[in-house]
């Protein structure tokens, strides 16, 4: 057993998973940057450090620190999974109870269950995959039945609170035919907190049936955030995605969406502002693997501070994957000096009666626009600040619940001052 | 009968003897055995009269090389080669001479023909015997007389070694070092000859210089080193290639090409590549593995232009280094892949100094079960003020069973760089090939319209001489690719 997993221990569920994991991870490579999907972030600082999975059970509101919110969105109506540390808090809780709606902590459901639903096969291709996948904790196993639509949100609150911690949330979606629910995953972290946040989240959405996600990563301390997203979609399903990093010192986040039906239509969109020596990337991949799918992705980033964004978006059409209208566009701004943007957007097309674009761009801001705000009164910093929403409104406009935009809003101009 | 036996013999044992000596000693052989190791190394270099300093730098490429792995990044796939199996040094051989163009392969007239080029040329290209009244002797000399007259150097690589060996040594890997990448060693190692090309200050080359009406005919050989130098506030246009097909033996091209552009100075290279392609079902054809690279001074200025529609592989990205402040780097590119092709190529741009500036337009057409990539690195170092960049990447796709793909990476460590990069892909439009139609043209002629339209940016950047055939090329490129 390596160095770097020996304090970690594995609950007892999932067993099987679990040991086919195990033997993988001394025989995957670390990623270093010599690797192309690493190139820009890199894990060795990780991989060298000592961390432990947490030991205890849950904790209540008694042990909860005081600073966090169980409830990370208050204005939001929503139900609500609480992990802290990986463990499952039910007394934080709010599961729904609905016919037709089964919602629950992964580490409840039973094996034949979990032989059926683990077929993601990450773990088989990257040593931070069969981490997970060996070490998973709990997370939320939702699954809604044909035709039911999940009248609130679910958030699913995920808290680090600790030194040298590792966390291994792991959660599954499956939305039958007709159905419809949006999950919202909210990482957030104490201040003293330190350690990885590997997370994996699997969903399947059946033909006609609709899910909306939403990825919020709040994470003080210094913690390792990898977050890896998979999403399949069946004929006809709608998937839309929106990734926020308001805060974290080290945070990747994959989102892997592939279409296994005809007609699937994909919305993703994500915003980053990392300050400091803050490192954010955000890897997409949209797999059109048939017909008639669209798909649609903005990114938006500023680079503050010596921080560093990178981006790299993926598509592929696949020979079959006919009439696919697929558009990407990543627009950053490095704002400060010391400041850097790697992106890379990527086309790869294998059909030819298709639509395809992306574009990037990397930019400051509008010199015109700043000097028309200022002409109308306002002073340099109101201006630009003002310019700022609107760089992110875009994408913050397109998230469904207004509860939850404001919120994302509202710790952004916290972070940046604005006013 | 007997005589034959007695010669037979002699020939045997003189073979014979000479591989008793190795090698080594066997200066007067035109061919070396394949196979790559330090002897061959110093074989080549001592039938080149090299100097010392050259052969120590071919050694310690060939040391360089040996520790490094064949890259397999690129989005190409091909069996790999056997490079110990190549003989790597030939002189050039007298090819046969044909009596007339009759007895060419009458396949490759009809293309020469379509191209437009003349009677004369056609068969200095097909290797038919020409008088010697032909016009190109006469204007080769007319050439070189006015080159001299402004002190422009043009010769072979091999000749500048001898003749002007300061500039050569100052200047050789200096842009594209050793340890580059797997091939720039292999090809500093080896290499037989190429051109090489000096303007002297404030001096603008008054005409084209073309590998075409080059005045040096040895045979460039498949380890070509280009090296271009323009002083200060110079001017060359530089056109290597040609667009006839061309047959070629070799299966490997690992070129370079080092372009050096000096405080304002100026180097436009155009390149027309139409090695062949391999038949329809992917046999044979060159694969060709080229590292070009220029580096621009002050305020200087290289402009790359290509337009590919041979090689079964290509693999190759003209780059340009924007050292000084004010430099300019562009790169045109039309990209054409059909049957069984694939190509990955693109360029790469370092913005360096300030208020540097880069533009990349490139143009790929995909047809047949080809695949066509684009690989592009923009790179806007932290000392890089006011830099901008505009790239386009376009692709066209023919039919639904081939590929093309855009890998563009993006850098920037720069607040006040201006970066941006838009690709777009997709089928060549029914309505417009409908349309034509229409109006009585027939369908290839149709592709061939809208095709030369799609490329004209690009095309509109040749010079003169190269624009005409290679638009003309593009469309039988692309002949029998009916989508």
């Amino acid at each position: 057993m390596s160095k770097f997993t020996q304090n970690f221990t594995a609950p007892s569920h999932g067993v099987e998973l679990r040991s086919e994991a195990l033997s993988l991870i001394d025989s995957l490579p670390v990623p270093t940057r010599r690797s192309e999907r690493w190139k820009y972030s890199s894990v060795s600082k990780l991989a060298n450090s000592t961390l432990s999975t947490h030991k205890g059970g849950a904790v209540g509101l008694e042990g909860w620190p005081e600073e966090i919110n169980p409830n990370p969105i208050p204005e939001l109506d929503a139900y609500r999974v609480v992990f802290r540390n990986g463990v499952y808090e039910p007394t934080l809780s709010d599961l729904p109870i609905a016919d037709g709606i089964v919602c629950m902590p992964l580490s409840s459901i039973s094996e034949d269950l979990a032989r059926t639903i683990f077929n993601n096969e990450y773990h088989k291709t990257e040593w931070v995959g069969a981490l997970n996948a060996a070490y998973f904790q709990d997370g939320l196993y939702l699954h809604v039945s044909k035709n039911i639509k999940l009248d609130r949100s679910i958030v699913v609150h995920h808290l680090t609170d600790g030194e040298n911690v590792a966390n291994f949330p792991r959660h599954y979606v499956r939305i039958e035919e007709g159905g419809e629910a949006d999950v919202v995953v909210w990482s957030n972290a104490t201040e003293k907190s330190s350690g990885m946040c590997n997370s994996l989240f699997e969903a399947s959405v059946a033909p006609n049936a609709q899910l909306f996600l939403e990825k919020i990563t709040n994470e003080a301390g210094d913690i390792y955030s990898l977050a890896h997203d998979f999403i399949t979609q069946e004929a006809n399903s709608r998937f839309k995605a929106h990734t926020f990093t308001i805060k974290g010192s080290w945070v990747r986040n994959e989102l892997s969406i592939v279409s296994v039906g005809k007609g699937t239509d994909s919305i993703f969109n994500g915003a980053y502002m990392p300050c400091g020596s803050e490192h954010v990337d955000n890897h997409t991949t949209m797999d059109h693997t048939f017909p008639d799918g669209t798909s649609s992705e903005l990114y938006r980033g500023i680079m503050y501070g010596k921080s560093t964004g990178v981006f790299n978006g993926k598509v592929f059409v696949r020979p079959d994957a006919q009439r696919t209208n697929a558009f990407q566009q990543n627009t950053n701004i490095v704002a400060d000096r010391g400041a850097s943007i790697n992106a890379k957007p990527e086309l790869e097309i294998y059909a030819d009666d298709v639509k395809c674009a992306h574009g990037c761009t990397v930019g400051q801001f509008d010199l015109e626009a700043l000097f028309y705000l200022q002409s109308r009164g306002l002073d340099e910093n109101a201006a630009r600040t003002l310019l700022v929403e609107a760089f992110i409104a875009d994408v913050l406009s397109s998230v469904p619940s207004k509860e939850l935009s404001d919120e994302i809003k509202r710790l952004y101009s916290e972070r940046h001052l604005w006013s | 009968m007997m005589g034959q036996t007695e010669e037979e013999k002699l020939i045997d044992e003189v073979t014979a003897k000479s591989y008793e000596f190795g090698f080594t000693t066997d200066i007067d052989s035109d061919t070396i055995p394949p196979g790559l190791n330090e002897d061959v190394i110093r074989t080549i270099s001592a039938k080149k009269d090299e100097p010392q300093w050259l052969l120590d730098w071919r050694l310690e490429a060939f040391r360089i090389w040996s520790e490094m792995e064949e890259p397999d990044w690129a989005h190409v796939n091909y069996p790999k080669l056997d490079l110990q199996a190549i003989s790597y040094y030939s002189a050039p051989k007298k090819k046969v001479e044909l009596g007339s163009l009759d007895e060419v392969d009458p396949e490759l007239l009809k293309t020469m023909e379509k191209l437009g080029i003349s009677i004369e040329e056609q068969k200095r290209l097909s290797g038919v015997a020409v008088d010697f009244v032909m016009d190109s002797v006469s204007v080769a000399t007319s050439f070189k007389e006015k080159l001299g007259e402004l002190g422009v150097i043009f010769c072979s690589l091999g000749e500048a070694i001898q003749e002007h060996p300061d500039l050569v040594r100052k200047y050789l890997g200096t842009v594209v070092p050793q340890r580059d990448n797997y091939y720039a060693a292999l090809n500093s190692a080896v290499f037989t000859d190429g051109s090489f090309c000096y303007i002297p200050k404030g001096v603008r080359c008054p005409m084209e210089l073309s590998t075409y009406f080059r005045i040096n005919q040895a045979g460039t050989g498949q380890f070509e080193r280009t090296l271009v130098i323009a002083d200060e506030g110079s001017y060359v246009s530089y056109l290597e290639g040609c667009t006839a097909p061309q047959r070629d033996e070799n299966q490997l091209h690992a070129a370079v090409v080092e372009i050096i552009s000096m405080d304002e100075a100026e180097v436009k290279y155009s390149t027309v590549q139409n090695w062949y392609p391999g038949d329809a079902k992917g046999v044979g054809g060159v694969f060709n593995f080229v590292t070009k690279r220029g580096i621009c001074h002050r305020a200087a200025k290289i402009s790359w232009t290509q337009v590919e529609t041979g090689s079964a592989v290509t693999w190759k990205y003209p780059s340009c280094i924007l050292k000084g402040d004010d430099s300019i780097g562009e790169f045109f590119s039309v990209a054409v892949t059909n049957n069984m092709q694939q190509a990955d190529t693109g360029t790469k741009m370092i913005h360096l100094g300030k208020r540097t500036r880069s533009t990349i337009i490139s143009k790929g057409i995909s047809s047949g079960y080809s695949q066509n990539s684009y690989r592009g690195l923009v790179q806007i170092h932290p000392g890089a003020e006011n830099a901008r960049n505009f790239s386009v990447c376009d692709s066209l796709l023919m039919t639904d069973t081939c590929g093309a793909h855009t890998f563009p990476y993006i850098e920037v460590k720069n607040p006040t760089a201006q970066v941006e990069h838009e690709a777009t892909t997709s089928k060549i439009g029914e309505d417009q090939i409908f349309y034509c139609q229409q109006r009585g043209i027939e369908e290839e002629e149709a592709i061939g319209l809208i095709v030369k339209g799609y490329a004209k940016e690009v095309l509109n950047k040749l010079p003169m001489e190269f624009a005409v055939e290679a638009q003309k090329l593009l469309t039988i490129s692309l002949e029998g690719s009916v989508g």
